[in-house]
């Protein structure tokens, strides 16, 4: 049994620091590994970085990670990425890792995601510059993921992103916004690739549980979601 | 018709949830607003009681004359109960 733990849309501002501290120091009790969704900062500066980064740092098991839109706000992602991978947080864009678990090997491949929409009611590469530009994100980001997740070499496969893959994570939240919340390429990329999970954030009013059309399970691991410092799903290899 | 700003309430509360969002003292995208009559009520989650205080500082600071009420939750942040197994 592979026991992965996981939370998004932590949102540690400067003044955060210990917040998920008391919950993290019993994290190997729980889990061989720590997911975390995005959403890591506020306003995605490097000094909210470091809070990340000195909170998650030295917490026993190792740590991976995807950016969410938060942590781009103050265009500084990169730093962001640097601070976060100094301290031994591997941050995940369009590649993957395999790790070892129990004699088992566990692959995980991140990308942030993007939006537009679930299939039907979705944006199109159409018109105007910028919905092409829109669109264009979201596909180039899916097409990363399905890289990424077909190159892995693992017995059981994880996907981790921010924005959803599905609408069945997004219910509680406005219907109007779902496009801002996910896309449908990033389902069909991880139905796709034999993938056995899917974990994002960035719907603080949704819901835990849904599943991709190929029957992939998905769960929203934002903290107002689960209500905790992370959450643990263990997973037969 | 709002008597205090002379606006629909439905533009009061988009402005409202606009300010929350770019603001950087509040920067939370998640909070849903509605306006009935001078009365704002908040509901949605944030990371902390702190930002939490700073939805009614920045409100306040825009708005004084509307009476908010900031029904918004502090999320938790303590240790997870059973896991879930997935077969």
């Amino acid at each position: 049994m592979i026991r992965i733990a996981a939370v998004g849309d932590v949102h540690l501002g400067e003044d955060a620091q210990g917040r998920l501290r008391p919950a993290l120091e019993k994290l190997p009790e729980h889990a061989d590994v720590l997911l975390l969704a995005g959403d890591l900062t506020r306003h995605g500066t490097p000094e909210e970085a470091r809070v990340v980064a000195r909170e998650f740092h030295d917490v026993g098991v190792p740590v991976l990670a995807v950016l969410g839109n938060h942590d781009y706000h103050a265009d500084a992602a990169s730093e962001v990425t640097g601070v976060l991978t100094d301290s031994g947080i591997e941050v995940l864009e369009g590649d993957g890792t395999v790790l070892p678990v129990g004699g088992k090997r566990l692959g995980v491949a991140g990308v942030k995601g993007f939006g537009g929409g679930f299939e039907g009611r979705c944006a199109s590469a159409f018109g105007e510059p910028e919905m092409k530009a829109f669109v264009g994100h979201t596909v180039e980001i899916a097409d990363k993921l399905r890289t990424a997740l077909d190159s892995l070499a693992c017995d059981v496969r994880v996907a981790l992103l921010h924005y959803s893959p599905v609408p069945d994570t997004l219910h509680g939240e406005p219907l109007e916004i779902y496009p801002f919340l996910g896309a449908y390429q990033l389902g069909e990329a991880v139905d796709a690739t034999g993938t056995d999970l899917v974990l994002h954030g960035h719907a603080h009013m949704g819901t835990e549980r849904g599943v991709t059309p190929g029957g992939v399970r998905v769960r929203n691991v934002a903290q107002p979601v689960i209500r905790s410092a992370f959450t643990v799903y263990c997973l037969d290899a | 018709m709002s008597e205090t700003t002379g606006e629909a309430p439905e533009y009061l509360a988009a402005r409202l949830r606009r300010v929350i969002a770019e603001d950087s003292r509040t920067a939370e995208l998640g909070i849903q607003v509605s306006v009935r009559g001078e009365h704002v009520y908040l509901s949605g989650s944030v990371s902390s009681q702190q930002c939490k205080e700073e939805l009614d500082a920045v409100l306040h600071e825009r708005e004084p004359e509307l009476r908010l009420h900031n029904d918004v939750r502090v999320v938790e942040a303590g240790e997870p109960g059973e896991p879930e197994v997935l077969r």
